[in-house]
Protein backbone atom coordinates (compact mmCIF):
# COMPACT_ATOMS: atom_id res chain seq x y z
CA UNK A 1 0.00 0.00 0.00
CA UNK A 2 3.00 2.16 0.52
CA UNK A 3 4.31 2.34 -2.32
CA UNK A 4 1.33 2.13 -3.99
CA UNK A 5 0.24 5.70 -2.30
CA UNK A 6 4.11 6.67 -3.23
CA UNK A 7 4.33 6.09 -6.96
CA UNK A 8 0.98 7.92 -7.39
CA UNK A 9 3.35 11.13 -6.33
CA UNK A 10 5.18 10.41 -8.91
CA UNK A 11 2.44 10.35 -11.82
CA UNK A 12 3.69 12.80 -14.60
CA UNK A 13 7.76 12.31 -13.95
CA UNK A 14 10.09 10.32 -15.35
CA UNK A 15 10.67 6.95 -14.04
CA UNK A 16 12.96 4.06 -15.22
CA UNK A 17 11.41 0.58 -14.80
CA UNK A 18 13.84 -2.14 -14.52
CA UNK A 19 11.89 -5.76 -15.75
CA UNK A 20 12.98 -9.03 -14.20
CA UNK A 21 14.42 -9.57 -17.57
CA UNK A 22 16.69 -6.83 -17.30
CA UNK A 23 14.89 -4.64 -19.61
CA UNK A 24 15.40 -1.25 -18.58
CA UNK A 25 12.45 1.06 -19.84
CA UNK A 26 12.63 4.91 -19.25
CA UNK A 27 9.60 6.95 -19.37
CA UNK A 28 6.97 9.48 -17.64
CA UNK A 29 4.75 7.75 -15.71
CA UNK A 30 1.25 7.91 -16.99
CA UNK A 31 -0.73 6.05 -13.91
CA UNK A 32 0.13 3.15 -11.87
CA UNK A 33 -2.68 0.86 -9.91
CA UNK A 34 -2.93 -1.06 -6.79
CA UNK A 35 -1.08 -4.04 -8.32
CA UNK A 36 1.72 -1.73 -9.22
CA UNK A 37 1.02 -2.30 -12.93
CA UNK A 38 2.47 0.48 -14.54
CA UNK A 39 1.60 2.77 -17.57
CA UNK A 40 4.36 4.69 -19.31
CA UNK A 41 4.40 7.33 -21.63
CA UNK A 42 7.23 9.13 -24.41
CA UNK A 43 9.07 5.53 -23.81
CA UNK A 44 12.69 4.27 -24.75
CA UNK A 45 14.68 1.86 -24.15
CA UNK A 46 17.89 2.04 -21.80
CA UNK A 47 19.44 -0.23 -23.46
CA UNK A 48 18.99 0.22 -27.15
CA UNK A 49 21.62 -1.80 -28.57
CA UNK A 50 20.15 -4.96 -26.78
CA UNK A 51 16.78 -4.43 -27.53
CA UNK A 52 16.51 -1.97 -30.79
CA UNK A 53 12.59 -3.53 -31.37
CA UNK A 54 11.78 -1.19 -28.46
CA UNK A 55 12.59 1.87 -29.94
CA UNK A 56 9.56 1.96 -32.03
CA UNK A 57 7.12 1.67 -28.72
CA UNK A 58 5.92 5.26 -27.04
CA UNK A 59 3.73 3.90 -24.08
CA UNK A 60 3.33 0.34 -22.72
CA UNK A 61 1.81 -1.00 -19.89
CA UNK A 62 3.96 -3.40 -17.58
CA UNK A 63 2.55 -5.43 -15.12
CA UNK A 64 3.45 -4.97 -11.75
CA UNK A 65 4.42 -8.65 -11.12
CA UNK A 66 7.69 -8.17 -13.62
CA UNK A 67 9.01 -5.22 -12.40
CA UNK A 68 12.25 -5.20 -10.36
CA UNK A 69 13.08 -1.48 -9.97
CA UNK A 70 12.01 1.34 -10.29
CA UNK A 71 14.43 4.25 -10.58
CA UNK A 72 12.61 7.94 -9.14
CA UNK A 73 14.21 10.76 -10.37
CA UNK A 74 15.50 12.75 -7.29
CA UNK A 75 13.17 15.69 -7.55
CA UNK A 76 10.45 13.45 -6.83
CA UNK A 77 11.34 12.21 -3.81
CA UNK A 78 10.15 14.03 -1.02
CA UNK A 79 12.36 12.64 1.81
CA UNK A 80 9.72 14.21 4.72
CA UNK A 81 6.67 12.88 3.43
CA UNK A 82 8.39 9.61 2.83
CA UNK A 83 9.93 9.31 6.04
CA UNK A 84 6.34 10.12 7.30
CA UNK A 85 5.00 7.26 6.03
CA UNK A 86 7.34 4.70 6.42
CA UNK A 87 7.05 5.69 10.34
CA UNK A 88 3.34 5.43 9.79
CA UNK A 89 3.65 2.27 8.13
CA UNK A 90 5.87 0.78 10.93
CA UNK A 91 3.84 1.71 13.36
CA UNK A 92 0.97 -0.02 11.87
CA UNK A 93 -0.95 2.63 10.62
CA UNK B 1 -1.34 -20.82 -14.09
CA UNK B 2 0.62 -21.37 -17.10
CA UNK B 3 2.61 -19.42 -18.58
CA UNK B 4 3.93 -19.09 -21.93
CA UNK B 5 2.05 -19.06 -25.40
CA UNK B 6 0.41 -22.90 -25.59
CA UNK B 7 -1.98 -24.22 -28.60
CA UNK B 8 -5.48 -23.73 -28.72
CA UNK B 9 -7.22 -25.96 -30.04
CA UNK B 10 -11.07 -26.17 -28.80
CA UNK B 11 -12.64 -24.44 -31.51
CA UNK B 12 -16.61 -24.54 -31.53
CA UNK B 13 -18.36 -25.22 -34.91
CA UNK B 14 -18.90 -21.40 -35.77
CA UNK B 15 -15.27 -20.60 -35.88
CA UNK B 16 -15.34 -19.11 -32.05
CA UNK B 17 -13.02 -20.77 -29.30
CA UNK B 18 -14.09 -22.52 -26.58
CA UNK B 19 -14.04 -20.48 -23.19
CA UNK B 20 -13.75 -21.79 -19.88
CA UNK B 21 -17.22 -20.64 -18.34
CA UNK B 22 -16.71 -21.91 -15.63
CA UNK B 23 -14.13 -19.76 -14.59
CA UNK B 24 -15.56 -16.54 -15.29
CA UNK B 25 -14.17 -16.70 -18.54
CA UNK B 26 -15.95 -13.93 -21.16
CA UNK B 27 -15.18 -12.02 -24.47
CA UNK B 28 -14.39 -8.92 -24.36
CA UNK B 29 -12.74 -8.00 -27.66
CA UNK B 30 -12.68 -9.69 -31.59
CA UNK B 31 -10.60 -8.43 -34.25
CA UNK B 32 -10.93 -10.05 -37.18
CA UNK B 33 -8.36 -9.97 -40.41
CA UNK B 34 -5.25 -9.94 -37.70
CA UNK B 35 -1.44 -11.19 -37.82
CA UNK B 36 0.70 -12.97 -35.67
CA UNK B 37 4.00 -13.10 -35.63
CA UNK B 38 5.78 -15.15 -32.61
CA UNK B 39 9.37 -13.70 -32.13
CA UNK B 40 11.79 -12.97 -34.71
CA UNK B 41 9.61 -14.65 -37.45
CA UNK B 42 7.24 -13.92 -40.19
CA UNK B 43 3.83 -12.90 -39.50
CA UNK B 44 1.36 -16.11 -39.79
CA UNK B 45 -1.38 -15.42 -42.53
CA UNK B 46 -4.44 -13.31 -40.96
CA UNK B 47 -6.60 -14.62 -38.20
CA UNK B 48 -8.57 -13.63 -35.43
CA UNK B 49 -7.75 -12.55 -32.12
CA UNK B 50 -10.12 -12.89 -29.72
CA UNK B 51 -9.25 -11.00 -26.05
CA UNK B 52 -10.94 -12.75 -23.34
CA UNK B 53 -10.86 -11.71 -19.36
CA UNK B 54 -8.48 -14.47 -18.99
CA UNK B 55 -6.27 -14.53 -22.13
CA UNK B 56 -5.01 -13.58 -25.68
CA UNK B 57 -6.46 -16.16 -28.39
CA UNK B 58 -5.61 -16.25 -32.09
CA UNK B 59 -7.25 -18.59 -34.47
CA UNK B 60 -6.17 -19.03 -37.95
CA UNK B 61 -8.85 -18.60 -40.82
CA UNK B 62 -6.38 -20.39 -43.00
CA UNK B 63 -5.40 -23.07 -41.40
CA UNK B 64 -8.58 -24.44 -39.52
CA UNK B 65 -8.12 -25.34 -36.30
CA UNK B 66 -4.90 -24.03 -35.33
CA UNK B 67 -4.67 -21.73 -33.05
CA UNK B 68 -2.37 -19.82 -29.93
CA UNK B 69 -3.63 -18.53 -26.41
CA UNK B 70 -1.50 -16.83 -23.80
CA UNK B 71 -2.87 -15.81 -20.45
CA UNK B 72 -2.49 -12.36 -19.44
CA UNK B 73 -0.92 -13.52 -16.37
CA UNK B 74 1.79 -14.48 -18.61
CA UNK B 75 2.45 -10.93 -20.71
CA UNK B 76 4.26 -8.84 -19.22
CA UNK B 77 4.46 -6.04 -21.36
CA UNK B 78 2.42 -4.63 -24.15
CA UNK B 79 2.51 -1.77 -26.07
CA UNK B 80 2.19 -0.23 -29.65
CA UNK B 81 4.67 -0.06 -31.90
CA UNK B 82 3.57 2.32 -35.11
CA UNK B 83 7.83 3.10 -36.20
CA UNK B 84 8.31 1.52 -39.41
CA UNK B 85 11.92 1.34 -38.48
CA UNK B 86 11.65 -1.02 -36.23
CA UNK B 87 8.44 -3.34 -37.23
CA UNK B 88 7.55 -2.78 -40.92
CA UNK B 89 3.69 -2.93 -40.07
CA UNK B 90 2.23 -0.77 -36.91
CA UNK B 91 1.24 -3.42 -34.40
CA UNK B 92 0.77 -4.59 -30.78
CA UNK B 93 4.16 -5.51 -29.18
CA UNK B 94 4.00 -8.28 -26.28
CA UNK B 95 6.63 -9.52 -24.02
CA UNK B 96 5.65 -13.26 -22.69
CA UNK B 97 6.74 -14.37 -19.58
CA UNK B 98 7.84 -17.93 -20.16
CA UNK B 99 8.49 -21.26 -18.20
CA UNK B 100 12.09 -20.57 -18.07
CA UNK B 101 12.94 -16.77 -18.64
CA UNK B 102 16.80 -17.74 -18.93
CA UNK B 103 16.45 -19.70 -22.75
CA UNK B 104 16.31 -17.38 -25.08
CA UNK B 105 15.25 -18.88 -28.37
CA UNK B 106 18.65 -20.17 -29.20
CA UNK B 107 17.58 -22.75 -31.43
CA UNK B 108 15.67 -20.24 -33.45
CA UNK B 109 16.64 -21.62 -37.04
CA UNK B 110 16.77 -25.69 -36.38
CA UNK B 111 12.62 -24.62 -34.91
CA UNK B 112 11.83 -22.41 -37.52
CA UNK B 113 13.30 -25.20 -40.71
CA UNK B 114 11.18 -27.29 -39.10
CA UNK B 115 7.94 -25.76 -39.04
CA UNK B 116 8.15 -26.95 -35.12
CA UNK B 117 7.73 -24.13 -32.84
CA UNK B 118 8.30 -24.60 -29.58
CA UNK B 119 5.54 -22.04 -27.99
CA UNK B 120 6.62 -22.36 -24.84
CA UNK B 121 9.65 -20.69 -25.48
CA UNK B 122 8.28 -17.79 -27.22
CA UNK B 123 9.11 -14.18 -25.34
CA UNK B 124 7.48 -11.66 -27.81
CA UNK B 125 4.46 -11.79 -30.24
CA UNK B 126 3.42 -9.00 -32.07
CA UNK B 127 -0.31 -8.61 -33.25
CA UNK B 128 -1.08 -6.59 -36.33
CA UNK B 129 -4.37 -5.78 -37.20
CA UNK B 130 -5.49 -4.74 -41.00
CA UNK B 131 -6.61 -2.10 -39.51
CA UNK B 132 -3.79 0.28 -37.62
CA UNK B 133 -6.43 2.38 -36.30
CA UNK B 134 -7.69 -0.67 -34.25
CA UNK B 135 -4.21 -0.47 -32.50
CA UNK B 136 -5.46 1.92 -29.33
CA UNK B 137 -8.65 -0.08 -28.75
CA UNK B 138 -6.54 -2.96 -28.59
CA UNK B 139 -4.09 -1.41 -26.41
CA UNK B 140 -7.15 -0.45 -24.00
CA UNK B 141 -8.52 -3.76 -24.38
CA UNK B 142 -5.35 -5.11 -23.32
CA UNK B 143 -4.92 -2.90 -20.30
CA UNK B 144 -7.88 -3.68 -18.98
CA UNK B 145 -8.19 -7.66 -18.95
CA UNK B 146 -4.38 -7.02 -17.56
CA UNK B 147 -6.10 -5.33 -14.92
CA UNK B 148 -8.62 -8.26 -14.37
CA UNK B 149 -5.81 -10.72 -13.79
CA UNK B 150 -3.30 -9.87 -10.77
CA UNK B 151 -0.94 -11.81 -9.93
CA UNK B 152 -2.73 -14.77 -7.78
CA UNK B 153 -0.66 -13.77 -4.77
CA UNK B 154 -0.65 -9.65 -5.20
CA UNK B 155 -1.12 -7.49 -2.64
CA UNK B 156 -4.84 -6.84 -2.61
CA UNK B 157 -6.73 -3.51 -1.46
CA UNK B 158 -10.03 -2.24 -1.62
CA UNK B 159 -8.82 0.47 -3.14
CA UNK B 160 -9.81 -0.05 -7.01
CA UNK B 161 -8.82 1.87 -10.29
CA UNK B 162 -5.93 3.70 -11.77
CA UNK B 163 -4.26 6.88 -9.79
CA UNK B 164 -3.27 9.59 -12.63
CA UNK B 165 -2.42 11.99 -10.25
CA UNK B 166 -4.41 15.09 -8.72
CA UNK B 167 -6.43 13.20 -6.43
CA UNK B 168 -5.57 15.94 -3.98
CA UNK B 169 -6.66 14.09 -0.47
CA UNK B 170 -5.24 10.42 -1.35
CA UNK B 171 -1.58 11.97 -0.43
CA UNK B 172 0.17 8.60 0.98
CA UNK B 173 0.17 10.66 4.86
CA UNK B 174 -3.18 10.33 5.04
CA UNK B 175 -4.81 7.10 7.78
CA UNK B 176 -6.65 5.23 5.13
CA UNK B 177 -3.79 2.36 5.46
CA UNK B 178 -4.95 1.63 8.71
CA UNK B 179 -5.74 -2.37 7.77
CA UNK B 180 -1.51 -3.06 7.15
CA UNK B 181 -0.77 -4.20 11.19
CA UNK B 182 2.69 -5.45 9.97
CA UNK B 183 6.01 -3.95 11.71
CA UNK B 184 7.81 -4.53 8.20
CA UNK B 185 7.51 -2.22 5.43
CA UNK B 186 7.86 -4.75 2.85
CA UNK B 187 10.11 -3.90 -0.21
CA UNK B 188 8.29 -4.01 -3.53
CA UNK B 189 9.07 -7.83 -4.29
CA UNK B 190 7.78 -9.32 -1.85
CA UNK B 191 4.39 -8.38 -0.60
CA UNK B 192 3.48 -12.48 -0.64
CA UNK B 193 4.13 -12.57 3.05
CA UNK B 194 1.80 -9.57 3.62
CA UNK B 195 -1.01 -12.09 2.34
CA UNK B 196 0.34 -14.85 3.68
CA UNK B 197 0.13 -13.54 7.29
CA UNK B 198 -3.50 -12.20 6.70
CA UNK B 199 -4.57 -15.93 5.83
CA UNK B 200 -3.33 -17.04 8.91
CA UNK B 201 -4.39 -15.02 10.81
CA UNK B 202 -8.32 -15.40 9.40
CA UNK B 203 -7.92 -18.91 9.39
CA UNK B 204 -6.84 -18.97 13.34
CA UNK B 205 -10.20 -16.90 13.88
CA UNK B 206 -12.01 -19.38 11.95
CA UNK B 207 -10.49 -22.60 13.22
CA UNK B 208 -12.03 -20.68 16.53
CA UNK B 209 -16.05 -20.46 15.58
CA UNK B 210 -15.70 -23.56 14.34
CA UNK B 211 -14.77 -25.23 17.71
CA UNK B 212 -16.95 -23.48 19.28
CA UNK B 213 -19.77 -24.39 16.98
CA UNK B 214 -18.70 -28.07 17.40
CA UNK B 215 -18.96 -27.92 21.45
CA UNK B 216 -22.55 -25.97 20.94
CA UNK B 217 -23.47 -29.37 19.26
CA UNK B 218 -22.45 -31.69 21.46
CA UNK B 219 -23.77 -30.04 24.28
CA UNK B 220 -26.75 -30.33 22.39
CA UNK B 221 -26.51 -33.30 21.38
CA UNK B 222 -25.50 -34.74 25.21
CA UNK B 223 -29.00 -32.68 26.56
CA UNK B 224 -30.97 -34.55 24.27
CA UNK B 225 -29.80 -38.19 25.39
Amino acid sequence: MLFFSYFKELVGKEVTVELKNDLAIRGTLHSVDQYLNIKLENTRVVDQDKYPHMLSVRNCFIRGSVVRYVLLPQDGVDIDILHDATRREARGG
Amino acid sequence: MVLGLYPFVDIAADGAPRLNAAAGEELVRVERATAVALGPRTPEPAGTLFITTRRVIWLSEVEKGKGYAVDFLAVSLHAVSRDPEAYPSPCIYTQIETEDGSDEESDESDSEANREIDLAKVTEMRIIPSNPCQLDGLFEAFSHCAELNPDPNAESDEENGWAHGNEGDEDMTDGSDAECEFSDVNPIGQTDAHDITHAVVELQINDQRFEDAEEAEHDTRGNGH
